[in-house]
C-alpha cells in the first residue's frame, strides 16, 4: 500500500526551527514530525511512502536522514518535487506515477503539520464498508468558522458539502487533512495548481462517493509555535490514557513529561507537565520546566526556568535565566546567566546577553 | 586657641511625614529618614560621619515626625556610638535657617564652637573633619560642602559660583533657570555661632519691612512681597545669596559621591554608594562567601547577622539584607534591598527591587526592573506584604496568573 504525505514548503511558521531543518524533521515529542506519520503508516502494511514537497531537498544530513529512516523502519522514501506551487491537490497528480501500481488498492494521503491518533487501519474499513470513492477523517472543533467545515449525513457519513469559512453555523466538523483515496480520484486531477477542498471534494461529494469519518481522539494542526505546545499537550495526555511506559515518573515530575533515556537530569528539578526532553540534553539542578520542548543536546543551567517554550537543538540556557511565554530559540542559541526572555523569536547561531522584555524577533 | 576648648554641635534636618512625598511608596510604611541603606537607617550615615569630627558633643535631629517615632532610635544610637542624639520635633515650618534658629537656645547652651548642618537626605562621604580644618582657615562664617555636577543637571540644585584662590563664595542661586554654575549646594554646612546673628537680622528686617512698606496692590501680589511669617528664614534664599561675596561664607569642595535621596530608586542606588564605601571604612560589615560554607558573594553585599542564607544562593552585587530574612537555596540577588522579615524561596530571583517587610516571593519566581534609577519605575517595590507565588502551577498553591504578575514586576503600580 502507498502514501502521500504532503509536506509543502519551508514551514516558515515554524521559524526560526526551519531555519536550521526542512519542516518535516523538526522533532515533536523527542521524534522528527514526519516519524510520526510514516510510523503510523508502516504499522498499518504502507511500504512506500512520498514525500510531496515544493523545496529542494539538500544533499546532506536530511537526505542522509531519510535513508536511515528507510532501513530502519524498511519502508521505501520516495521523494516528489514541484516546480511550481501545485496546491493542495496537484501534488498528488505529480506523483501519479509513484501512487498507482496494479493492484488498485487505495492510497493514503496525510498532511505533514497534522498530529493525531492516526486510526488508519478503522479508516481502512470503513473505506471498504461504504464502497465509495475517497475517505476523508474529519475532527470536531470548538470554532469551525476558522476552517473549512464539512457537512455530512450522520449516519453514513456521506458527505454532502464543503463549507469555507463559514458565517452562519453550518456543522462542527472540519477536514483533518488525512484522506484514502481509490486511484480514480487522481483521473480527477490535473497537473496544475489545484485545491483538494475546493474543486476535486466538492465534485466527488456532488456525485454522493465522499464519505467522512470523525477522528477519534486528539488532532492538532502544529504548524505554528503556539499550536504546537498545545499539540504537545494533547500528544502526551494521549500518551497517558494508553499507559505508556514512555511517560517519565518521579517526585521531580507532575503530570505529563517525556525525557529520552539519555538526557540527565540533575537534584531539586521540577519537570511537567506537559514537557518533551530530547537526547544528550543535560538539565542541571534546580531547574523548574513546564508546557515546553527541549530539543536534542540542549543544556538548562543551574536554577533556570523555562515554560511555554521552545528550546532549539544544541542550545544553552544560562543559570537563573527565565524563559517564558512562546520564546523559541533556533539551533545553538545562548541564553547567558540570569537573562529574561519574554516571548523572544531568536534565529540560530546567537548569543542573548541582555534581557527580551516583549515579545520580539531577535536576528 | 586650643582645639581641646573647642566643642561641636551637629543638626541634622530630617523632615517630616508630609515632605518626601516622592519617597512613597515606602515612606507610608516608615519615616523616610529610618529607612535602610546598606543595613542601616538612612539618618544613621551622617550620624556615624558626625562621630569622626574630633570634639563632638551633641547630635540633634530636627524634624516634624512625633518625637514617638524617633525615640527608640534616638536612644539606640546614642548608646551604640557613645554621644548623645535627641530629637526635636518643630511645632511649625520656619523654613531651612529657621528651624535652627528656632531651637536656638538649646543648640547655643554649651557654647560649642562649630555647629555643624546636615540633611538627611544627602548621601555622600561627608568629608566633616576635613571640612571643619578648612573652615577654621578661612575664618569665615560658615563653609559649604560643594560637589560638581553635569552642566545639564546643574540647575535642579543650589547653584554656587566660588573664588578659586580664597574659596569665598561670591554668588549663590537657587534652581537657576539658566546656566550659572557646575557646583552645586551639597546640602552640609558648618557654621560658627554667628550665624544665628545673621538669621535673626532676616528675621527683624522683614518684621519692619512688613510695618514700614508700603506697596501698591499690584506689587503686593507678586510672589516675592507675599509676606513670609517674620519666623520662617530659608538659608538659601535669605542667607546664602545676600551675603555672598561679603567674605562671610567659604566652600569646601568634595570630589567624592554626591546623590540625594528623594525616591525609592535613589534610595537602592544610594545603598550600593554606602555599601562601596565601607569596603574603605568598615570592612567587617560586608559579607563575603564563595558557596562552599557560605553563600557566594559578588561585589558588596550587607546581611544582619540574623538573617539566614543558603549556600547554594549568589548574592550580589550591591544587596542588603535586613533582619530575619530568609533566602533559599539556589536564589539569586542582585541589586536590591530585602527588608525584615522576607522569605525568597528556592530558586528564586531578584533583580532591581527593595522586597518590603514580611514579604514571601515563591520558588521559581522572579522580581526584576530595569535598574534605572532615575525612571519611574526602573525599580520593583513591593512594599505591603505581597506573597508571590511561584510563576507556574504547583500542585497545592493556588496560581497567581502569570500576565498580572509580568505586568505588576514590569511596568504598573499595584496598590
Amino acid at each position: 500500500m502507498k502514501a502521500l504525505i504532503l509536506v509543502g514548503g519551508f514551514g516558515t511558521r515554524l521559524r526560526p526551527l526551519t531555519l536550521s531543518v526542512p519542516k518535516p524533521l523538526v522533532d515533536f515529542a523527542n521524534k522528527p514530525m514526519i516519524l510520526h506519520q510514516i510510523e503510523a503508516l508502516k504499522a498499518i502494511g504502507v511500504t512506500e511512502v512520498v514525500l510531496a514537497i515544493n523545496y529542494q531537498p539538500e544533499v546532506n544530513r536530511n537526505a542522509q536522514l531519510l535513508k536511515r529512516l528507510e532501513a530502519k523502519l524498511e519502508i521505501k522514501i520516495t521523494c516528489s518535487q514541484e516546480t511550481e506551487p501545485l496546491g493542495t491537490a496537484g501534488p498528488l497528480a505529480l506523483a501519479r506515477d509513484k501512487l498507482i501500481d496494479d493492484s488498485g488498492e487505495p492510497f493514503f494521503v496525510l498532511n505533514s503539520d497534522v498530529i493525531s491518533e492516526y486510526p488508519l487501519k478503522e479508516m481502512i474499513a470503513f473505506h471498504k464498508s461504504h464502497g465509495g470513492e475517497a475517505s476523508i477523517m474529519v475532527t470536531k472543533v470548538d470554532e469551525p468558522s476558522k476552517y473549512g467545515v464539512v457537512v455530512m449525513e450522520e449516519s453514513t457519513g456521506q458527505v454532502e458539502r464543503f463549507v469555507e469559512k463559514p458565517k452562519l453555523f453550518v456543522g462542527n466538523k472540519i477536514n483533518a487533512g488525512i484522506y484514502l483515496l481509490n486511484p480514480s480520484v487522481l483521473d480527477r486531477i490535473e497537473l496544475r495548481p489545484t485545491s483538494i477542498e475546493k474543486e476535486v471534494f466538492p465534485k466527488i461529494a456532488s456525485e454522493k462517493k465522499l464519505y467522512a469519518m470523525v477522528l477519534p481522539g486528539f488532532w492538532m494542526d502544529i504548524g505554528q509555535p503556539r499550536d504546537y505546545i498545545t499539540g504537545l499537550r494533547l500528544y502526551l495526555d494521549s500518551l497517558r490514557k494508553k499507559s505508556s511506559p514512555k511517560l517519565a515518573s518521579g517526585t521531580h515530575i507532575i503530570g505529563n513529561v517525556l525525557v529520552d533515556e539519555t538526557a540527565k537530569i540533575g537534584e531539586g528539578c521540577l519537570i511537567g507537565p506537559d514537557v518533551a526532553i530530547g537526547p544528550g540534553c543535560v538539565v542541571e539542578s534546580g531547574v523548574r520546566l513546564s508546557r515546553c520542548t527541549v530539543m536534542r543536546g540542549v543544556r538548562i543551567k543551574k536554577h533556570a526556568c523555562i515554560s511555554s517554550s521552545i528550546i532549539g537543538w544544541h542550545s544553552t540556557v544560562g543559570q537563573w535565566a527565565r524563559v517564558e511565554n512562546m520564546t523559541i530559540l533556533g539551533e545553538d542559541v545562548h541564553v547567558g546567566d540570569e537573562i529574561y526572555s519574554n516571548g523572544g523569536v531568536v534565529l540560530p547561531h546567537k548569543e542573548i546577553k541582555s534581557s527580551i522584555l516583549k515579545p520580539e524577533i531577535v536576528m | 586657641m586650643g582645639s581641646s576648648e573647642e566643642s561641636v554641635v551637629a543638626v541634622i534636618m530630617v523632615g517630616g511625614p508630609t515632605k518626601g512625598t516622592r519617597f512613597r511608596p515606602l515612606s507610608l510604611n516608615i519615616p523616610k529618614p529610618l529607612f535602610p541603606l546598606a543595613g542601616q537607617p538612612m539618618v544613621h550615615h551622617p550620624i556615624s560621619a558626625c562621630k569622626r569630627i574630633p570634639n563632638l558633643a551633641q547630635i540633634y535631629l530636627i524634624g516634624f515626625y512625633e518625637e514617638r517615632e524617633f525615640a527608640l532610635f534616638v536612644s539606640s544610637i546614642s548608646n551604640e556610638l557613645r554621644v548623645p542624639v535627641r530629637y526635636l520635633k518643630e511645632d511649625k515650618p520656619h523654613g531651612s535657617a529657621g528651624g535652627l534658629y528656632n531651637f536656638r537656645d538649646l543648640i547655643l547652651e554649651d557654647n560649642y564652637s562649630h555647629i555643624v548642618l546636615l540633611n538627611c537626605d544627602v548621601c555622600c562621604s561627608f568629608p566633616l573633619p576635613e571640612m571643619l580644618e578648612a573652615h577654621r582657615s578661612y575664618g569665615g562664617m560658615g563653609t559649604i560642602l560643594v560637589n560638581k555636577v553635569s552642566p545639564e543637571s546643574a540647575n535642579q540644585f543650589g547653584a554656587l559660583v566660588a573664588d578659586p584662590v580664597t574659596n569665598e563664595l561670591l554668588h549663590y542661586t537657587e534652581k537657576p533657570e539658566t546656566f550659572v554654575s557646575d557646583r552645586i549646594n551639597c546640602g552640609v554646612y558648618i557654621f560658627t555661632p554667628e550665624i544665628f546673628t545673621a538669621i535673626q537680622g532676616v528675621s527683624t528686617q522683614r518684621k519692619e519691612r512688613a510695618t514700614l512698606r508700603r506697596v501698591t496692590s499690584f506689587e503686593a501680589l507678586q510672589p516675592a512681597n507675599r509676606s513670609l511669617p517674620t519666623d520662617f528664614v530659608r538659608l538659601d534664599q535669605d542667607i546664602l545669596s545676600p551675603l555672598a561675596g561679603k567674605k562671610q561664607f567659604y566652600v569646601y569642595e568634595t570630589r567624592d559621591f554626591w546623590e540625594q535621596i528623594k525616591t525609592p530608586g535613589m534610595s537602592l542606588k544610594c545603598s550600593g554608594l554606602y555599601l562601596s564605601q565601607f569596603r574603605f571604612t568598615s570592612p567587617h560589615l560586608l559579607a563575603s562567601g564563595n558557596g562552599s560554607k557560605n553563600a557566594t558573594i559578588s561585589g558588596d553585599v550587607y546581611i544582619h547577622p540574623s538573617s539566614k542564607v543558603h549556600p547554594t544562593a549568589k548574592i550580589g552585587p550591591n544587596v542588603s539584607i535586613s533582619a530575619n530574612a530568609r533566602i533559599g537555596a539556589g536564589a539569586r540577588l542582585v541589586s536590591c534591598i530585602i527588608l525584615d522579615d522576607v522569605e525568597i524561596k528556592e530558586n528564586a530571583v531578584v533583580i532591581h527591587a527593595i522586597v518590603g517587610w514580611k514579604s514571601s516571593i515563591g520558588r521559581w519566581s522572579r522580581v526584576q526592573a530595569s535598574g534605572d534609577y532615575n525612571a519611574k519605575l526602573g525599580v520593583t517595590i513591593l512594599v505591603i506584604i505581597i506573597k508571590l507565588m511561584t510563576f507556574l502551577y504547583e500542585p497545592g498553591e493556588s496560581v497567581l496568573p502569570n500576565k498580572t504578575l509580568n505586568v505588576s514586576v514590569q511596568d504598573e503600580i499595584i496598590l
